[in-house]
Order: C-alpha cells, then structure tokens, then sequence
C-alpha cells in the first residue's frame, strides 16, 4: 500500500488518467448540477443561480411526493421479491457438484451479454396484452374452462365468459417484472458468495443438535448469510430506484419512476434547476443507504476478523 | 465400562462408496458402553466417514448402524441419540456462549427455568461460566472447543462423537486438553469415539483403538495390544515406531518347529514356526521396538539373541532417553533407545565407531506386510 511513495512516477502514471476522467466527467459536471440545483431559468437556454432553494421545496409537492413514494415501494416490492427468487438459486448453485458451478453462474450472468434495451423490449414482447405470458394465460385458462365444462359447470362460467388478457404494460405489474428480470443476477451473485463462503459444519451441528431443516434454514443460515442477502439488497435496490428504461418502456408513461421525471426535466419540461434538484436528492438517497449498508457490512467484517 | 454389556454402537458390515471410490469398506465393530474408543487411521483412511454416518450426516451404501440396540437405517441426524463435536467446532458465531449450548434443549420444548439450569450446569462442567454471555468471536479456540462440548454433551447424548478435537489446538493445549477430555468422560460416564490421525493422541486417550487403512479396519485392540502385537506392518509402522527389515527367503530349518529367515540386514534368522503369521498376504518383515535394542561391544553369548554389527550413527537427544542411529551393512540404519547414561558415554564415542546392536528374539515380531486376507 505505501508502495507509492517509493515509485511516485509509476503511480503518477497510472493515477493521473483515471484521476484526471473521475474529475473532468463525473466531478465537474456534478459540481453543475449542485449549482444548477439552486438555480432558475432566467431564458429558455440560460440558468441563473441564485442560491434559491425553490427547486428543493418543490420536491414537497404532492405529485413529486407521489411520485417518490411510488418508486420507493415499487423498488422496495421488487427488492424483496427478487431476494425471495434469488436465495434459493443462489442455495442450489451453492450447494452444486463444484463442475456445475461455472456452468450454473454463466447461466445467472448470461443475460448481461445482451443489451439492456434489446432485453426490455423483448420483454414488451413477452407482456403484451397479445404477449407471449397472455398466451400462455389464455391457454391456461381454455384448459381449466375445457375442464370445468367437463365436469358439468360448463354453464357457471366461473372463469368469465371469454378470456380477457391481463394488463401488464402501463401497470406497476409490468414495471415490477421487468425491474425483477433485470436485477435478478445481482441478488443471486452476492448470496451465492455469502453462502459458498459458509462452514457448512454450521448447519450439520445444527442438525446434530436436532433442529429441524426449517429451524436450520431460519435460525442458522439465514443469519449466517445475512451478509450476502444485505447486500443483495443495496445492490438491487438503488439501481431499481433510479431507472429510467424499464418504467419508460413497460410503464407506457402510467408508472412514472423519479428518473423518468428527471428525464422529463431536461427534455421536454426545460426545468434543469428542478431536473437538477431531483437528481441530487436521488444521490442523497443512494448515499444514506450505501452508507448504512457498509456499516452493516463493517460490522460484519469486524465479527468474521475477531473470529481468525 | 464393561465387555459384556451390550455394545452402545454396533456397526456391521458398513460399507460407504462415493461414485466408484471406496471410503469405507465392509467394517464391523462394537462400541461399549461408557469406553473411550478411538477411530485412527492417516488422512483419507475413512475415519471421518464413518464417525459421520454413525452421527447420520452421511448415509452407509451398504450395513447397519445400531445405536443402543435400535437400527438407525431412516434415521435422520436429527431424530439419533449421539452429539457431535465438529473438528471446526462449528460454535453459531452469531449467538452467545450460553445461546448455543441452549440451543439443543430448546428444541426439546424444556421449560425455560430448566434450560437455564442445564446450561449452568454444562458450562460448570467445562469451566466456563464465566463466559455465557460472550460472543464466540471473544473466545479461544479451546474456550470455543469447550463450548463445542458443553453444547453437545447437555444433550445427554448416549455417545459423543468428536471429529479430530484436538488438531486444531496448539501442541501445549492439546496435552492439556487430552487430559481434560479424559476426566470428561470419566464424569458423564457417556462413550467417546474419537476421530484422530495422531497415533499418540489415541495411544494416551482411548480404551480401545481401531486402526483404519485406505476404507478397511486393520486391527482393534486396545492400546498396549496394538503396540505390543501389532498384527501387520501397517499398523506396526503407524503405532510408535519400529525397526523393520523386509525377509527376502525363507527356508526349513533343523526341525519342523523352526524356520530360517533370511534378511538383507540380519542375514539368517531362525524362528520357531509357531511364530510365523498364520494368515496374511504380502511378504514378512521382522520387526523390533527401538527401546527393546541393546548395545554391546561384541556379541552376547545366549543362544536366543539377535546381533547385528553396525557402526554409531546419530545420537538424537530426547531429555530422559536418547534415540542411537547404528548405520548397518548396506546402507539400512536402526534405531536403539538408550537411557541417559548410555547416551553419555556413546557421545564420548567417536562416530562410526563400531558398535553391537542385538535383541531377544521373543522382543521380534514377524509380521505379515498386510494382514487383509483379500486385497484392500
């Protein structure tokens, strides 16, 4: 680590690009932003900062609440729902033949090798009201009617008269499948690790001892992994909370999601000072919770150290 | 303890495959009631395995487990009447000293006052009430060790099983720890089987010994058994060690109740045939402890002394006896345990001195290479 200050050109070297890319596009125009935020629109091109902070008032308003509090639960469901698919995958990976565990991971990391966008519109393919998911519904439900009237309660219609297909698109439904689908493989990865990690003698003691399967599951390796399932959390969490394609596209414009609206700021709306204000309130939100979470995992760290 | 109670554990003919690699094949062996049994055997000899089935953490391909007369065949790990201790201990870091040695009892569904009794008592037991509320993270390794034991025995388990719970002490703890173990049991009065590769360990801890090769079970006996009659080179080899010489001929001798042997090292050497091993495979080798080698200056006059010259190696010093190298013919070297004095004066010596190594042939062995009938 204090290797540096003995080959101080070296590390100038390699220091200086990075240093110099963090600084000219992601600082500076950060700075902008900060600036923009406390601004106003003085013409249709020119902002003038005034250290107003009428742009973070706004951020009180009851559409803008709404609009908060829609992507926070739509994240936080889709959150939890991705977790709940992705421990057991990650349980079986875990616990694969060590030659299937490549293969099986390839199988999780796979759908990142296709663009994002190429993936939500195959997904629009898949959710249409004439989708491939409907088909299968509308198939599903010709075979339950085609049983019932075999049965003699042909004439109850207790499935509807005709199949009326589900509304996925332009519904939180939808949004949620896609947030789910995308952000999968990033709550799978950090379980897996949490679990491959773990001295499975943990769970055979607690077997010993005459726990049940479900005590183990829910008193041992739950705790045990809650490392991995925390940051699986984090992971998915804020990317779901500031996306902007798969609400764009799958919520048609119904499930607007705070990134679509910060879109809408600095395209069509020609509000960067409030654009400005909302994306930096989003950072602020990223900012707390990766800062809870890397205390959670400090702490953690801390306890496996102690332990040698 | 007592041999003619019935065994607490009987294994019969348990054999364990993985795919097409035998772990463990076709042993039997009776485990008694309140003895220290020990399982020895180098890494990968099966040991583990099979102390993991008796736990039923592992399933037999083929054979029966008993525990107190009741086949465990079905039996989950969880519904069997022994406790493990885990080589790794295995001690839940995120609950507390007293919360893992509650843990088992608080699935018997035992009111909470007599749970918190138990573990009292345990952790007295094995002095740590001092620590119930520490975090394991907070403690040694043998203090975690300990709480491994506490969790397992407040179980009233009828056997403990512990996989290799000396190995990862450091070696002054585990001199310590062998003794505690011991006095343990003593006190539960519950049997121990013991999983080890530490031949010492087992030697000092166990009642009896059961010594495994590559999935088979050479010998059981008891420790001073195994030393002293060792049935085979292997076992001879892996228990304290000995001097061996590989017989490359043998011969008739005079009469029928004797037979000639014939070593590169020793030249000939006759043995009463009833001394031969009556069954076996592989050739014989002779064999003798190196505390029952003596020194001389030439050979002793009795008729039933084994000599050999060689010339004064090494003097390897051990505190209250030494361990003499005598380099023979040939380039073979032998080793003789000699008492301090004797160390002494072959110090004087100068090296490669020539020196008289002998034995009576009663202290020889002649053993089988393996004692397995069928290969293994």
């Amino acid at each position: 680590m204090e290797s540096y200050r003995r080959n101080f050109r070296a590390f100038l070297a390699f220091f200086t690009p990075s240093f110099a890319w963090l600084v000219l596009f992601f600082f500076v125009p950060l700075a902008i932003i900060w600036l923009y935020s406390f601004g106003e629109n003085e013409t249709i091109t020119k902002i003038r900062v005034t250290w107003t902070l009428d742009n973070y008032r706004r951020l009180l308003e009851p559409e803008i609440v709404s609009l908060f509090w829609r992507s926070v639960w739509l994240s936080v469901l889709s959150t939890a729902i991705c977790i709940v698919i992705a421990y057991p995958i990650a349980m079986v990976i875990a616990t694969a033949k060590p030659k299937w565990k490549p293969w099986l991971l390839l199988v999780i990391i796979l759908p990142f090798w296709t663009n994002l966008l190429i993936r939500t519109y195959a997904l629009l393919n898949i959710l249409g009201t004439r989708g491939r998911l409907n088909d299968l519904l509308h198939w599903l439900w010709s075979m339950g009617d085609g049983a019932l009237a075999a049965l003699g309660l042909g004439d109850l219609q207790l499935l509807g008269e005709r199949f009326v297909p589900v509304k996925f698109l332009g519904e939180p439904a939808g949004v949620m499948i896609g947030l789910i689908y995308v952000y999968l493989p990033f709550a799978v990865l950090p379980i897996y690790a949490s679990l491959e990690r773990l001295d499975r003698s943990y769970l055979e003691a607690s077997l010993d001892l005459g726990a049940s399967q479900w005590r183990t599951f829910r008193q041992i390796l739950l705790p045990l992994s809650s490392g991995g399932i925390n940051t699986a959390m984090v992971i998915t969490f804020i990317p779901m909370l500031g996306s902007f394609l798969i609400p764009d596209l799958l919520g048609r414009g119904q499930v607007d999601m705070i990134a679509n609206v910060i879109e809408r700021q600095f395209k069509s709306g020609n509000d960067w000072p409030f654009g400005s204000a909302l994306s930096l309130f989003l950072l602020y939100v990223t900012f707390i919770l990766l800062a809870l979470q890397s205390f959670a995992a400090m702490r953690q760290r801390r306890r496996e150290e102690a332990r040698g | 303890m007592s041999e003619t109670a019935p065994p607490i554990i009987s294994v019969q003919n348990v054999t364990k495959r993985f795919g097409s690699f035998t772990a463990l094949e076709n042993i039997t062996l009776d485990i008694r009631p309140g003895e220290i049994f020990a399982l020895l055997g180098p890494s990968g000899c099966g040991k583990s395995t099979l102390l993991r089935i008796i736990a039923g953490l592992e399933t037999a391909t083929e054979g029966h487990i008993m525990i107190d007369g009741q086949d465990m065949a079905g039996i989950p790990a969880n519904k069997r009447p022994v406790n493990m201790v885990f080589q790794s201990y295995a001690v839940f870091p995120h609950m507390s000293v007293a919360d893992n040695v509650a843990y088992g009892l608080k699935l018997e569904r035992l009111p909470k006052p007599e749970i918190a009794a138990k573990v009292e008592e345990a952790l007295a037991q094995v002095h740590l009430s001092d620590f119930a509320h520490r975090k394991p993270d907070q403690l040694s390794g043998g203090q975690r060790q300990r709480v491994a034991l506490a969790r397992a025995l407040v179980k009233r388990p009828k056997v403990l099983l512990l996989d290799e719970p000396l190995s990862a002490l450091d070696a002054k703890l585990r001199d310590a720890m062998r003794l505690e173990l011991v006095k343990l049991q003593e006190s539960v009065g519950v049997s121990f089987v013991i999983v080890t590769h530490d031949q010492s360990e087992a030697l000092a801890m166990a009642d009896r010994i059961a010594v495994l090769e590559a999935g088979r079970l050479r010998q059981l006996d008891t420790p001073a058994g195994l030393y002293k009659q060792p049935v085979d080179r292997f076992v001879a080899d892996f228990i304290g060690s000995i001097n061996m010489f590989a017989v490359i001929g043998q011969h008739d001798g005079a009469t029928q109740a004797e037979t000639t042997l014939e070593t590169a090292e020793l030249g000939r050497v006759r043995v009463s045939s009833a001394r031969l091993p009556a069954s076996g495979q592989g050739g014989l080798v002779l064999a003798v402890r190196p505390e029952r080698v003596k020194l001389a200056d030439a050979p002793p006059e009795s008729a039933d002394a084994i000599a050999v010259a060689g010339h004064l190696g090494d003097v390897a010093f051990q505190g209250n006896s030494s361990i003499a190298e005598i380099l023979l013919a040939g380039g073979a070297s032998l080793a003789a345990l000699v008492s301090e004095k004797e160390a002494d004066r072959l110090m004087q010596a100068e090296s490669g001195s020539p020196v008289t190594a002998w034995w009576r042939a009663d202290d020889m062995l002649i053993l089988p290479e393996n004692a397995l009938s069928s290969g293994g």
